[in-house]
């Protein structure tokens, strides 16, 4: 009886024990595949770490494949802070070495993470500095690989490359607006922890970084370099405010070189204004674009038959009255009778005043908005201005007389260059572009190719033919003829335009200018040179821009491949070889004050007083040397 | 009889070896940390199994009834070690308990062998008592008060598992001698109340109770153990990361090689070989659960039946710890966790088992 009772007894512990077991095996279950994801997720987090590997950001290329934007590499600072021992003793050294609080370093290195990067006083390091914080030789800390842009040629073609934060992410330019091209997959070392926080063998990936793509340019760098120093020849010549050039080919629309002054040094780009920085000049700037101008309204003239250059004629006596007032011609005698070919020869105001009233207000407008003006040229580049032009409606002969010679308007110079590229390579108005394409860093394969853009056709071949040759004799016969390169064919034509401010004209403060092209019967480069209120020489953009472009030219050709032509238009040694001097503004100044100031001059004198109350003529014309002025005394 | 004993034989012999490979693999880490010897422990182990070997021939062939009429005497000595181990300067202390003699480069632990005297002490007790056990102040109460020293005594170490071992076995035996369940709800309240003091003089212990149900409250302090058991069992998967390819032994799991030696197993093997292990014990258990059923000598029934209840209560403490169904109390899993006392109580019992199924 007794035995069956403990048989029972133990039957009953069997069974309990059993029971035990089971919730044992569904709790292994449960953990093991119920739970598996889970924790088996948060054991690898315990297990795993990562050390960062940045990816080079994709380079930035000339069109020939010339390296504008490269990548140099930079050493980090990372620690891992359970590998630290001594955490106390590491902050002390560390913050040493690196010149910075020691409460900094210790909270980087008692982060509760399981690597932490010491920003941004650990980023960057000098050979040195990276060399003292390895000789430490500290359990958990890491000295990292890191790319770091570097621009090779500084101050070359900044505002157009833009410049990269310290994470080397863009922020300006090509670099922020193709940044998810550029910048690339980092990459990183995986590998699995013991418990002290040290490295085991056992597995270890390698994340190897992708490269960012590259972006090549339609930008020659040679030219791009002979453009940089011409601006860095006019910056210490003149003095200017500003000063830019733009180059394109005028049958694609690729921009060739893109320069202005202040520059920057996408390098150091703190170290400069934000004015500095952010304008990009030959598609920020808007400004009366002056006699360069002229060139669309001749084109318009031509294309709508209103004149025969060759034939009509224009008699300048030095002013033309439009509604009441007073044009001025720059040349205060007046250019006499010309043809109209002479008439842009001499960028004669009055004689362009006759073709835009020729034209009227509905065709010369409806062929400045067809040249693009008063809308953004669509470059791919941020920043672009669209400048101001009348509205048509409240448009009057007056501003249309002025329209016609490129007054009362403001343009870009971007918009001058794909204008007058348009008038001269058939009537093509083609969108400019400065990314050729994106390619694979490794295959070179383009990833997508930019294009040519025509937009429109604007005028004949013919028309264009015309103002080729027209803008061709400016050049060997005209005002243009400082840009005149023995054997070449260039066209071109210069501005002089007076600065605006406050709605009013600003006394001896111009924008000089001057656009060519060439060779002229088959252009291959326009070039666009503008220089805001040079000092020290004559306000005309036929002394300042033209030599400019004339030098700029002469490294084309070679850089280009441009060979001389035969039929080469001669120069003609006309008056424009005598020296023209600006005249200034002596009103109200003591005679002998203004005889000083006019030493150029033969000064005649009306009226026998000590101070000036008129002279003639006016200030701010261009008077040949030693021509007469008069002056009035009281 | 025979087919048991051969079952009982196979299964310690095969549980022993999987137990020394994987006290290799899980503390190859830790060995070679300590000792700049991987092997250091394994080999400690296979000492100590050729010893076990050695002193099981003996136990196998002894005449129980030797054993049993000196029960007294080898009790007094027990509680004489006991006492002796708790003075400073005598036993040694490792992991927070003074639980342990050393003797050259060998130790050994008082508790375990006053376990299996313990055993045998209320085996002989409950032969004679068993009928009468329900008159509880002449018959129980005299095992519970020598019990009761003898907890008391181990708690001083203090080792809180080797007394629960020996509590829950002891009740057990108590429990098929035919006490009355009401008698076992006292006890369970007893329990609480036991516990409830203990935690009193002992906070720490509380943290350890609240971690197990959330670990992840206290995952660098109380929980941090359960949850290192449990990124092992884990990832382990229905497959295991195969042999040698546990990453927790790496210094994640401290110990890897006594207490949470299971977890390790079930990182490396996986769910499937886990519950084959698992099912081993259990057949094991039930063989043993039968031979203890067919003995007509009470002593030799409730002796063999105490020896499957401690067996039973270790591994299922050990494996409940491990997974996280009970908190951490410090209990070995026999035949796997690396300690020369508890391999050489495990083997002995085992030796009793079949000393007793031969006669």
């Amino acid at each position: 009886m007794n035995y069956e009772n403990i048989y029972r007894r133990q039957k009953v512990f069997l069974i309990i024990t059993i029971i035990l077991f089971i919730s044992i095996i569904i709790k292994i279950f449960y953990i093991e595949y119920i739970d598996y994801k889970k924790i088996n997720k948060l054991a690898n987090d315990l297990w795993n770490r990562e050390l960062p590997i940045t990816a080079d950001r994709g380079l930035i290329l000339d069109r020939n494949g010339k390296v504008l934007a490269s990548n140099i590499t930079t050493t980090s600072l990372v620690v891992v802070p359970k590998q630290i021992k001594d955490k106390k003793y590491a902050a002390e050294e560390i913050s040493k070495i690196l010149n910075t609080t020691y409460k900094n370093i210790y909270g980087h290195i008692t982060k509760n993470t399981s690597i932490e990067r010491i920003h941004p006083e650990g980023r960057r390091l000098s050979y040195e500095i990276a060399d003292k914080i390895n000789a430490l030789n500290i359990d958990g800390v890491y000295l990292l690989k890191e790319g770091k842009r570097y621009y090779p040629y500084g101050n070359v073609l900044s505002h157009v490359l833009g410049y990269v934060g310290i994470d080397n992410q863009g922020l300006s330019g090509i670099e922020s607006m193709y940044e998810k091209y550029l910048k690339g997959t980092d990459g990183s070392i995986k590998y699995l922890s013991d418990g002290k926080g040290q490295r085991l063998n056992l597995s270890e990936s390698y994340n190897e970084p992708e490269s960012g793509m590259n972006v090549l340019l339609t930008i020659d760098l040679d030219l791009q370099l002979a453009i940089e120093n011409e601006l860095d020849i006019a910056m210490s010549k003149y003095n200017p405010e500003n000063v830019l050039i733009l180059a394109m080919n005028p049958t694609s629309g690729e921009i060739l070189g893109m320069a202005s002054r202040p520059s920057f040094d996408s390098n150091y780009y703190k170290n400069y204004s934000t004015e500095t920085i952010n304008r990009n000049l030959p598609i920020w700037k808007t400004y009366e674009p002056g006699s360069t101008f002229k060139i669309i309204t001749y084109a318009a003239a031509i294309e709508e038959k209103v004149v025969n250059i060759f034939e009509d004629t224009y008699y300048d006596s030095g002013s033309i009255k439009v509604s009441g007032s007073t044009l001025h011609c720059w040349k205060h005698e007046g250019h006499g009778l010309q043809t109209y070919l002479e008439v842009i020869q001499n960028s004669c105001n009055p004689g362009f005043v006759t073709l835009g009233l020729k034209l009227g207000k509905e065709k010369l407008m409806k062929y400045i908005h067809n040249f693009g003006f008063g809308k953004k040229t669509g470059i791919d580049l941020n920043g672009e201005a669209k400048g101001i032009l009348f509205k048509e409606e409240q448009m009057k002969e007056l501003e249309l007389a002025t329209t016609a010679f490129g007054q009362g308007i403001s343009v870009t110079p971007i918009q001058q260059v794909k204008a007058v590229s348009a008038a001269i390579n058939g009537g093509n108005l083609y969108t400019p572009y400065i990314v050729k394409g994106v390619e694979d860093s490794s295959t070179h394969e383009f990833i997508y190719e930019n294009k040519k853009h025509l937009e429109k056709k604007v005028i004949s071949e013919e028309t264009s033919k015309l103002v080729r040759y027209a803008l061709e004799t400016v050049v060997a016969k005209g005002t243009g003829h400082n840009a005149y390169l023995e054997g070449y064919k260039i066209g071109g034509k210069t501005g002089t335009a007076q600065k605006v401010d406050n709605g009013a004209y600003m006394q001896g403060n111009y924008i000089l200018s001057f656009i060519g092209f060439l060779p002229a019967d088959d252009p291959k480069l326009v070039l666009y040179v503008a220089i805001d209120h040079p000092h020290n020489v004559t306000q005309y953009g036929g002394t300042v821009a033209a030599p400019i472009a004339k030098n700029i030219f002469k490294s084309a050709v070679s850089i280009l491949n441009i060979k001389k032509s035969k039929d080469v238009i001669p120069k003609e040694y006309t008056w424009l070889d005598e020296k023209y001097y600006l005249v200034p503004d002596v009103t109200n100044q003591d005679v002998k004050e203004a005889k000083k100031l006019l030493k150029n001059f033969k000064v005649k004198y009306i009226g026998k007083g000590n101070t000036v109350i008129k002279q003639t003529p006016k200030a701010n014309t261009m008077t040949k040397e030693l021509g007469d002025v008069v002056l009035y005394l009281n | 009889m025979k087919k048991e004993i051969v079952i009982v034989k196979l299964l310690s012999t095969i549980l022993i070896l999987f137990g020394l490979l994987i006290i290799y693999s899980s503390s190859y880490v830790w060995s070679n940390y300590k000792f700049n010897n991987g092997y250091h422990y394994v080999l400690y182990q296979f000492i100590f199994l050729l010893i076990s070997l050695f002193i099981s021939k003996v136990v196998i062939k002894i005449d129980l009834n030797i054993i049993k009429k000196n029960i007294n005497k080898l009790l007094l000595i027990g509680i004489i070690l006991l006492l002796l181990v708790i003075i400073p300067g005598v036993g040694v202390v490792r992991n927070g308990s003074r639980s342990w003699f050393s003797i050259g480069p060998l130790s050994m632990q008082p508790s375990e062998f006053i376990k299996i005297i313990l055993i045998i002490f209320t085996a002989k007790y409950l032969e004679k008592y068993h009928y009468k056990i329900n008159k509880l102040k002449d018959n129980l109460f005299p095992l519970i008060i020598i019990l009761g020293a003898v907890i008391l005594l181990i708690m001083l170490e203090p080792d809180f598992g080797s007394s629960m071992i020996i509590i829950l076995t002891i009740l057990s035996m108590v429990f098929i001698s035919g006490l009355k369940y009401r008698f076992f709800s006292y006890i369970g309240l007893l329990g609480i109340l036991g516990i409830t003091f203990i935690i009193i003089i002992a906070p720490y212990r509380m943290a350890r109770i609240i971690s197990f149900i959330n670990p992840w409250k206290d995952p660098l302090g109380s929980g941090y153990q359960i949850i290192q058991s449990l990124y092992a069992v884990a990832p382990g998967g229905l497959f295991g990361h195969g042999i040698f390819s546990s990453i927790q032994k790496y210094f994640y799991l401290p110990e890897p090689q006594t207490d949470f030696i299971f977890a390790i197993f079930c990182e490396e093997f996986g769910f499937i070989i886990s519950v084959l292990v698992i099912l081993m014990f259990i057949i094991l258990f039930y063989n043993i659960y039968k031979i203890s059923a067919k003995q007509s000598d009470l002593f030799k029934k409730f002796l063999s039946f105490g020896i499957l209840s401690s067996l039973v209560v270790q591994t299922v403490m050990n494996l409940c710890v491990v997974v996280g169904l009970v908190p951490v109390t410090g209990v070995t899993l026999p035949f796997f966790s690396y300690g020369g006392s508890s391999l050489l109580i495990s083997i002995l019992e085992i030796s009793l088992i079949i000393n007793i199924s031969k006669s």
